[in-house]
């Protein structure tokens, strides 16, 4: 993606990724997190959760690959910025749609807009800053 | 409830270092690839990251927590400081307010970190709300500010995590 094709209001594609328990277990291990919440189901029920549920890392680092995948590997993230919502548990499917909000071509950096929802409602919503070449 | 609690004596410090288990890694970043379904090749191939204007593969940002994580064994790395920033969270559920939920995490990224580099952070309790009522219950948002260095003390990274520690509604 280049800035100069770039304008205030373009779409990102949607991506659509499937919650397994191997993603949320294979995120939280590959970001080092062994909260039992994320891997032990018994243990996240005994906390009063139906499922174990995502980690945050893996989160970011969804978000991060959302916005990086379709801006190419010349950009450069500058900041992500998230609310986190409704939990990501094992058998959904969580729907990234995303809106370019503002393009500085001075600077090179473009604000997204972005929202990961998922079968109960928004799991993360925010904003991330790209540099773009 | 009449007079909410007064936490603000627990506003501020300086935690850390919180050292990194491990210099940055291809094998750690291929992991989280592999794991995220990221096929940036800046993260697993030099040609492609140096077409980037890197010296190396790099680290995909996002990443910035995982490199200073406890990790299985649950510990710090020798060297690292002593403290947490959000110990206000524990004297918060002893005066009555119990349950916590994470509610924004921010990080913005001042440089990428590439193989070789050796992560640490210090953190500080940047914020604590007035009392507030949601539709979660009452409580306080809390954020603790991490600012992650490499080892030329160059700030890489900020992470701001909030989260709101509350009494649940009707409780």
């Amino acid at each position: 993606m280049k800035l100069r094709d770039l304008q205030a209001g373009a779409k990102l594609p949607e991506l659509s990724i499937d919650i397994t328990a191997k993603l949320i277990v294979g995120g939280a291990i590959a970001s080092r997190d062994y909260q039992d919440v994320h891997h032990d189901k018994a243990a996240a029920q005994a906390l009063g959760s139906p499922d174990i549920f995502m980690n945050i890392l893996t989160t970011n680092g969804l978000v991060g690959r959302y916005v990086t995948d379709w801006a190419g590997p010349g950009a450069r993230l500058g900041a992500v910025n998230i609310r986190l919502g409704a939990p990501n548990f094992p058998g959904d499917c969580m729907t990234f749609s995303g809106e370019v909000s503002s393009v500085d071509r001075d600077s090179g950096e473009v604000v997204v807009t972005i929202a990961g929802r998922n079968s109960l409602g928004d799991h993360a919503t925010g904003t991330v800053v790209v540099s773009l070449p | 409830m009449s007079d909410a609690a007064d936490f603000s004596d627990s506003l501020g410090g300086d935690f850390g270092p919180f050292l990194a288990w491990d210099e940055v890694n291809a094998p750690m970043i291929r992991h989280w690839c592999e794991a995220m379904g990221d096929s940036n090749p800046i993260y697993t191939d030099a040609e492609a990251a140096r077409a980037a204007g890197f010296d190396d593969i790099v680290a995909p940002p996002t990443m910035l927590m995982a490199w200073t994580m406890n990790g299985y064994g649950g510990q710090r790395p020798p060297g690292s400081g002593e403290g947490n920033a959000l110990a206000v969270l524990t004297a918060m559920q002893e005066a009555g307010y119990p349950a916590v939920v994470a509610v924004n995490c921010e990080q913005e990224y001042e440089r990428y970190l590439q193989v070789g580099d050796q992560v640490y952070y210090r953190a500080s309790c940047e914020a604590i709300s007035e009392q507030k009522t949601t539709a979660l219950g009452t409580g306080f948002f809390v954020t603790e500010l991490s600012t992650f260095y490499n080892q030329r003390d160059e700030v890489v990274g900020r992470q701001r995590f909030r989260v709101l520690q509350y009494r649940p509604a009707g409780q």
